[in-house]
């Protein structure tokens, strides 16, 4: 019969290609049982969105396969998203990502919506905290009408598309706006961070508000971020604002996992014609010189806006077309440029204060 | 854009009775005294946001001013609580890093 260490010998084969070490050393084989010639056990990654996830399945299984005396592999997947180091401040919460942007109307909120949702989808727990006070459009884009009761330890965030959401809109009436001096801004920051039932999870993604003010700057004092996505599209004014963006997060240390181009081209739906409406290209060069990975470009579609009006987000009311695929592959990059940074920073801790 | 140099404390504790430790990530260590520390504030009331000039009179801070507690300010500084009940300073690591040169040998 084949030996544990034999199947482990085997499995040190197989690479986390965004990693760069094996499964074994890396810890993502568990609960292994060998019976005559049947070998079962769980491949639990760092990330139930793991964009290679198959394949490492498929590069385990051929490797343990291929051992004299197996003849019989059954892998579990499974995930266990490992917190950024000092993000368990607010316990439970394992990553917190903010989702920025330097101008207005660049489709931030769309895009921290569909992100937050594939990320579900996949088989993570998540959160959508809208700041975004002045323009809160999360709620029209997640279909959410419903007002949040207090819960015994908090706010209970309302739930759609597998998604827990709070948002500043959930508490305006249509006719009011929010006219607020900085100290509320922060206040409202503390509320939603501290005086939400959110429960454990994976991911809290939060839709700032465009530009670099009170509400990013209160985010990033109280707690260490995992890391913002910045989202831009390909003119260059959008992206040398984008650029300020950038730099506040580098001031404040906080880390950027990266950049994404939304309304990157249009696809006609008629003719199939793709047409680079506000030039293409921008935001990958713009990474390339900011030093920030570049995370993916988002494709125009008029049925983007119909369906976000309508409360559906386009990777839920149409996963197939070319935006939900292109929001797919961005979350999946995310989560890896997640567990990549996680990993690296494990080592480092936060600065000890023992004063 | 070149990343800034990185001066990161990896821990920040007492020295004497009242003064500030810093061990620096290239394992060196700073002393920073308190009073020292509390003149050298960098908050807008005791430097003037625009000009830079400084405006907080040593005569008005006690003698014997000391920290009370520190802590965190998200991943890049500290906030000390003093005893003067002066608390709006936020100390960058940059910051701290460049007073470090500037502390007057006794």
């Amino acid at each position: 019969m084949v030996t544990q260490e034999q199947v482990l010998q085997a499995l040190r084969r197989v690479q986390d290609p965004d990693l760069h070490r094996d499964i074994v050393t890396l810890g993502f084989v568990k609960d292994m049982r060998i019976c005559d010639g049947a070998v079962a056990f769980t491949l639990e990654l760092t990330t139930p969105a793991c964009p290679v996830k198959d394949r490492m399945k498929q590069e385990a299984e051929a490797a343990v396969l291929g051992l004299d005396g197996v003849d019989q592999v059954s892998i579990k997947m499974d995930a266990q998203v490992r917190a950024s180091a000092g993000t368990m401040m607010i316990p439970g919460i394992r990553n917190v990502l903010p989702v920025a942007s330097g101008k207005g109307g660049v489709g931030k909120s769309t895009v921290a919506a569909n992100l937050a949702v594939v990320l579900a989808q996949s088989g993570a727990r998540v959160g959508l905290m809208d700041a975004d006070v002045y323009g809160p459009s999360i709620p029209t884009i997640m279909g959410i009408t419903d007002i949040p009761h207090a819960g015994n330890e908090g706010i209970v965030p309302l739930e759609a598309h597998g998604v827990k959401v709070i948002s500043m809109g959930f508490f305006l009436k249509p006719d009011q706006a929010v006219v607020w001096r900085g100290p509320m801004l922060s206040k409202m920051i503390d509320q939603f961070l501290g005086g939400v039932e959110w429960g454990e999870l994976d991911y809290l993604v939060v839709d700032l508000p465009p530009g670099t003010g009170d509400i990013q700057l209160s985010l990033c004092q109280k707690i260490p971020l995992t890391g913002s996505v910045i989202v831009s599209t390909p003119q260059d004014v959008a992206l040398k604002v984008a650029e300020k963006a950038v730099i506040m997060f580098n001031q404040l240390k906080s880390p950027i996992l990266g950049l994404v181009e939304n309304m990157s081209y249009f696809v006609c739906p008629h003719c199939g014609n793709r047409e680079e409406i506000f030039d293409s290209g921008g935001a990958e060069r713009a990474s390339k010189r900011l030093g920030i990975p570049y995370l993916g470009g988002i494709p125009l579609a008029t049925n983007i806006r119909q369906t976000s009006d309508s409360g559906l987000p386009i990777v839920v009311s149409d996963p197939d077309s070319a935006s939900a695929q292109a929001f797919q592959t961005i979350a999946r990059n995310l989560a890896a440029q997640i567990s990549i940074r996680n990993i690296e920073t494990e080592e480092q801790q936060l600065v000890k204060i023992t004063f | 854009m070149t990343p800034a140099p990185n001066y990161t404390p990896i821990e920040i504790g007492r020295a004497n009775q009242h003064d500030v430790r810093v061990k620096w990530a290239d394992g060196r260590e700073t002393i920073y005294p308190a009073r020292f520390l509390r003149l050298s504030c960098p908050c807008a009331e005791c430097i003037e946001e625009m000009t830079g000039r400084r405006m907080i009179r040593d005569s008005s801070v006690p003698p014997d001013v000391h920290p009370l507690s520190i802590h965190p300010v998200g991943r890049y500084a500290i906030q000390i609580l003093w005893s003067d009940g002066h608390n709006t300073g936020i100390y960058t690591w940059e910051r701290l890093h460049e007073l470090a040169g500037r502390i007057p040998a006794r």
